[in-house]
């Protein structure tokens, strides 16, 4: 039975390691956070991206791309098709655990140069990974809600959202504890620049990551769950209906519980097109 | 003989040309809210650039202004307006029109 929960511990910690569920690539929203964007009607955005995140043992690469359609001004809708490569005390890769998505802007108020915005999300990871150990997937449906607002002007960017994963239960009885992401972030336009000229948004976040206790078969696993916070450089290049972005997850605080290794960093790098 | 119908050839072509250049064209500048970002408006050009007859579509973000021309016989409505803008996720506010110019510069 030790050997079962010590064997369970390490499956939690990776599988709490692979699969990062981060927020769509929509638009101009930041690297890490929710925000409110959703994409122009009819409008069709292709977003490959990759992610990587590094703990003291493993690290997790996930290279993924993202289909958004634009099925009103306010309400977009779209899918992740990820591949996922995973390196450190054992090597897999492959297909990973493809997610669908949708946002809806219920609330913006325009003015001149400033636009603000609430938009609700939500999304469900599907179980369709290519398997084998370590898991490439949580081995469960999943799915996370989220709420965000955001301020823009011609200078000035601020949103906050806060998300909430849900986690569902896989073949062997283990669930991974549900998660809460809060999330404030500021940026600033040095230079605004003319509609057809390249434009450039540095960013930086402040992200909190709340996870409870996993369990395994009923029974919680003691070296599971517990806080993280991050700070997170980031920068958003665009021009015209191309745009870059990247940034840097840096821990700042952690208070996991039991004996789990701290993250190191997560990185994220998107590529956008808008057609 | 020949150097006549050749003469004549050239002369109905740059007079197509010029007919063509001077038939009267609309300039539409349009005050549009919640311009922060460039990267946002491509929407607007998309959908802007999808209407037969539309032209020289420039985006004022500083200024709120969003302005083309459109060719003879075309006719941008408010109420189509409106609906466009609202689609690529910004607020219509107001047209004004005014003739453009020859060779496509705003009238002053």
């Amino acid at each position: 039975m030790k050997s079962l929960f010590a064997h369970s511990s390490n499956i939690v910690a990776q599988l709490a390691l692979a699969v990062l569920f981060v927020s769509p690539a929509v638009a101009h929203d930041p690297v890490f956070a929710l925000g409110p964007h959703v994409l122009f009607k009819g409008g069709v955005e292709i977003a490959p991206q990759v992610i990587t995140a590094n703990d003291e043992d493993d690290r997790d690469t996930e290279t993924s791309v993202e289909l958004t359609y634009g099925l009103t001004g306010d309400w977009a809708a779209g899918m992740e098709l990820p591949y996922v490569d995973k390196s450190g005390i054992n090597d897999n890769s492959g297909f990973g655990d493809i997610k669908l998505f949708t946002k809806y802007r219920f609330w913006r108020r325009d003015s001149l140069g400033v636009q603000q915005s609430a938009a609700v999300l939500a999304k469900v990871k599907f179980d369709t990974n290519a398997g084998g150990l370590p898991p490439l997937g949580s081995g469960s449906t999943d799915g996370i809600f989220g709420l965000a607002y955001g301020y823009e002007s011609r200078k000035w960017y601020r949103w906050v959202s806060a998300r909430y994963r849900i986690n569902g239960e896989n073949s062997m009885g283990l669930q991974s504890g549900n998660k809460l992401f809060i999330d404030l972030v500021g940026g600033i336009r040095l230079n605004p620049t003319a509609y057809d000229e390249p434009d450039t948004v540095w960013m930086l976040e402040l992200n909190g990551e709340y996870t409870e206790r996993s369990g395994l078969q009923g029974v919680s696993v003691s070296n599971s769950g517990g806080t993280e916070w991050f700070i997170s450089p980031g920068i958003f290049w665009t021009l015209r209906n191309f745009a870059v972005k990247a940034g840097v997850q840096i821990p700042l605080a952690s208070d996991l519980n039991g004996n789990q290794p701290d993250t190191d960093y997560r990185a994220r790098l998107v590529l956008e097109w808008h057609l | 003989m020949k150097k006549l119908i050749v003469y004549t050839v050239w002369v109905l072509l740059a007079a197509t040309v010029s007919m063509t250049a001077w038939a009267e064209r609309t300039h539409y500048e349009m005050r549009v809210d919640g311009l922060a970002c460039p990267y946002c408006a491509y929407g607007i050009e998309k959908k802007l650039s999808a209407i037969d007859g539309v032209q020289n579509l420039d985006v004022d973000l500083e200024n709120g202004l969003v302005s083309v021309d459109v060719t003879d016989g075309v006719v941008l409505k408010e109420t189509d307006m409106r609906q466009l803008f609202n689609d690529a996720g910004f607020t219509y506010r107001s047209m004004t029109t005014r003739p453009a110019d020859h060779d496509g510069e705003h009238a002053q």
